[in-house]
């Protein structure tokens, strides 16, 4: 099953956000700030990257998708926030945001595994 | 025009014959006249020009200086006097010469008395029609002065105003701007008579076309803000007011720019801290929803002690959600200058005590040890005593929070200057550069390896700055990353407790 590597900064939504994947299957490992986030995927490659964006600073995940997709990571990136409406980014595939699918906080199991399922299904694909 | 009033005319008579003289004089004064004399030429240039006569009456020969000498000099220094010419020996060449020197007649003698009067009150009229001419030519200079001068002043009031002023015609060139204008459209030069579009952005004439096509009658302006300089530097908005003509059609255009760069970036922090806001208001909505998710989904199989350590946790987010609340309406509330206060003499020492106790626990959990090392009685100030508890609690709750287990919290309190210093020296995780200068803001909080775990609402420290400035104090704060904070706390000695 797929390697899958959350990071954000809020340890309670973490561990939920955890417990879904692996309830279904999925290993999950945990990063809670961009800097041990970069550690965790360069180690480990994961199969896909769960990315929050307010962090430390107010924009350190759109930073660390950059560093990624920087630094040659081709892992597919699912972006959630709960303030994408009010930063008034265009999510999506774009260099700015370089990331493959975006989600609204807070997010339901149902919609998480959905996406994800999606998202390393178009990977497997592509590859 | 005024009426002309032939009695107060003042006449003057050269002439060398007395008895002529005399018998003119008597005839004009029964009619009402004001009459002088002058028995010789030299006599009459000097009381010509003296006085201020409507008519004079020259004789043309004179033994010391000639009629038409005395015409000539009269007419150079008195130019709107009437001279007549009197004589007996009329010919065509001094009739001539007397007319080109601006005599206003010949008056032949002998002459009857009627026929006197009648020239000389036709030079009255004339005299009156000259005075009056050139009371309006004088008029109209000194308007035209006027006129010149209140434009000069309307050049220089538009010309120094901050805000930029174009005005154009109907067929859209430039008829009038001031230096604002370039500064504020960024341009270098406009040239009068000059077609406005292409000196401007498209935006503008974009404006300007929606004006055009509007009714004039409603003469309202229409406006636009435009980012004029990039990365924000300079914004401006642009309002365009139809001028309305003659037929009610537009016959100009007048564009007022207004420097607002300052308004938006007021809207930008706004904006910001409202995304910080609603940020930090659903990161533990969101949370909570993600525990519950898993513990009403069925499929979800998690053990009793996972529920309950999720559903505390939950139970935990929402408490901080509420205080974040709180907290966001007593930020609003300080800001705003409405919090209702009252100001009692608080002991400090006791005061600081009663927040160590509230504290209690969380302390006893970590094992830290407070130590109140202010003496009783002795510092006092006048504030709300819940208040500045509550700027204790915060600072006392961080000291414990921040600590290391088994830390301590020293407080103390002196005199500095004109201040009641109160320090708190916590031996805790410390903060690194960057995050003491995010200490005050809103939402900030330290993240780091020691502070996970750590809950908070990030509004503490803010609404603690606030208050000290309500108290005329300020807060200052040391710190050594991994060895330890102090927070001091700076209230005004107050002379009268």
């Amino acid at each position: 099953m797929a390697l899958i590597a959350i990071i954000d900064d809020d340890p309670d939504i973490l561990d939920a956000g955890s417990i879904v994947l692996q309830s279904n299957g999925y290993t999950v490992i945990t990063a809670t700030n961009p800097k041990d986030g970069f550690n965790l995927v360069k180690a480990n490659n994961p199969d896909l990257i769960i990315l929050d964006v307010m962090m430390i600073e107010a924009d350190d995940g759109f930073f660390l998708a950059q560093k990624f997709r920087r630094e040659g990571f081709k892992t597919p990136i699912l972006m959630y926030t709960s303030v994408s409406k009010t930063l008034g980014f265009q999510f999506g595939k774009s260099d700015i945001v370089p990331v493959d699918d975006f989600l609204e906080k807070p997010v339901t199991p149902e919609v998480l595994l959905e996406k994800v399922e999606k998202l390393l299904k178009e990977h497997t694909e592509v590859k | 025009m005024s009426e002309i009033n032939y009695g107060a005319a003042k006449i003057l008579l050269i002439d060398d014959e007395d008895h002529l003289r005399n018998g003119v004089k008597r005839i004009l004064e029964l009619e009402g006249y004001n009459v002088d004399t002058a028995e010789n030429g030299t006599e009459g240039i000097r009381k010509g020009v003296n006085g201020d006569f409507d008519v004079i009456l020259i004789d043309l020969k004179m033994p010391d200086i000639g009629g038409i000498e005395v015409l000539r000099e009269l007419r150079l220094q008195k130019p709107y006097s009437i001279c007549y010419i009197a004589t007996a020996f009329a010919s065509y060449e001094t009739a001539v010469e007397a007319t080109k020197l601006g005599a206003e007649g010949y008056i032949l003698k002998p002459f009857t008395s009627d026929e006197l009067i009648h020239d000389i009150n036709k030079g009255i009229q004339k005299r009156h029609l000259i005075l009056e001419s050139e009371r309006l030519r004088k008029e109209r200079e000194e308007s035209l002065l006027e006129l010149a001068f209140e434009r000069s002043r309307l050049k220089a009031i538009i010309n120094s105003l901050a805000d930029g002023v174009i005005v154009i015609n109907k067929n859209e060139e430039v008829v009038y701007f001031n230096p604002a204008a370039l500064r504020l459209l960024n341009i270098h030069t406009l040239i009068l008579k000059e077609k406005i579009r292409g000196k401007v952005s498209a935006e503008i004439s974009g404006l300007m076309n929606e004006v055009a096509e509007e009714k004039v009658d409603s003469e309202k302006p229409r406006s636009i803000q435009l980012e004029i300089k990039p990365r924000g530097e300079l914004y401006v908005e642009v309002s365009c007011t139809p001028v309305a003509g003659f037929d009610s059609m537009i016959s100009g255009m007048v564009l007022v720019l207004k420097d607002v760069t300052q308004f938006k970036q007021l809207e930008q922090v706004k904006s910001q801290f409202v995304s910080m806001v609603s940020h930090e208001l659903k990161s533990p909505i969101a949370a909570t929803l993600g525990f519950l998710d898993i513990i009403l989904n069925p499929n979800l199989n998690i053990s009793k002690e996972q529920e309950e350590d999720f559903l505390k946790r939950s139970a935990n987010r929402l408490r901080t959600l509420l205080i974040m609340v709180n907290d966001l309406l007593d930020i609003s509330r300080i800001e705003l200058n409405s919090v209702k206060r009252e100001v009692v003499r608080v002991e400090l020492a006791s005061s600081i005590k009663d927040c160590i106790d509230f504290l209690g626990n969380d302390a006893a959990q970590k094992n830290i040890q407070i130590k109140n090392g202010i003496e009783f009685d002795r510092y006092f100030i006048l504030a709300d005593k819940a208040e500045v508890e509550r700027v204790f609690t915060n600072i006392i709750s961080n000291g414990v929070k921040y600590n290391k287990a088994g830390g301590e919290l020293n407080i103390a309190a002196r005199i500095d200057g004109s201040y009641i210093r109160l320090d708190f020296a916590d031996t805790g995780i410390g903060m690194q550069k960057e995050e003491k200068e995010k200490l005050f803001s809103e939402f900030f909080r330290a993240k780091n390896e020691f502070t996970r775990g750590i809950n908070g609402t990030g509004l503490g420290l803010s609404i603690v700055k606030k208050t000290m400035a309500h108290y005329n104090g300020k807060i200052l704060v040391e710190s050594e990353y991994g060895h330890g904070t102090t927070f001091s706390l700076f209230f005004p000695v107050e002379e009268k407790i």
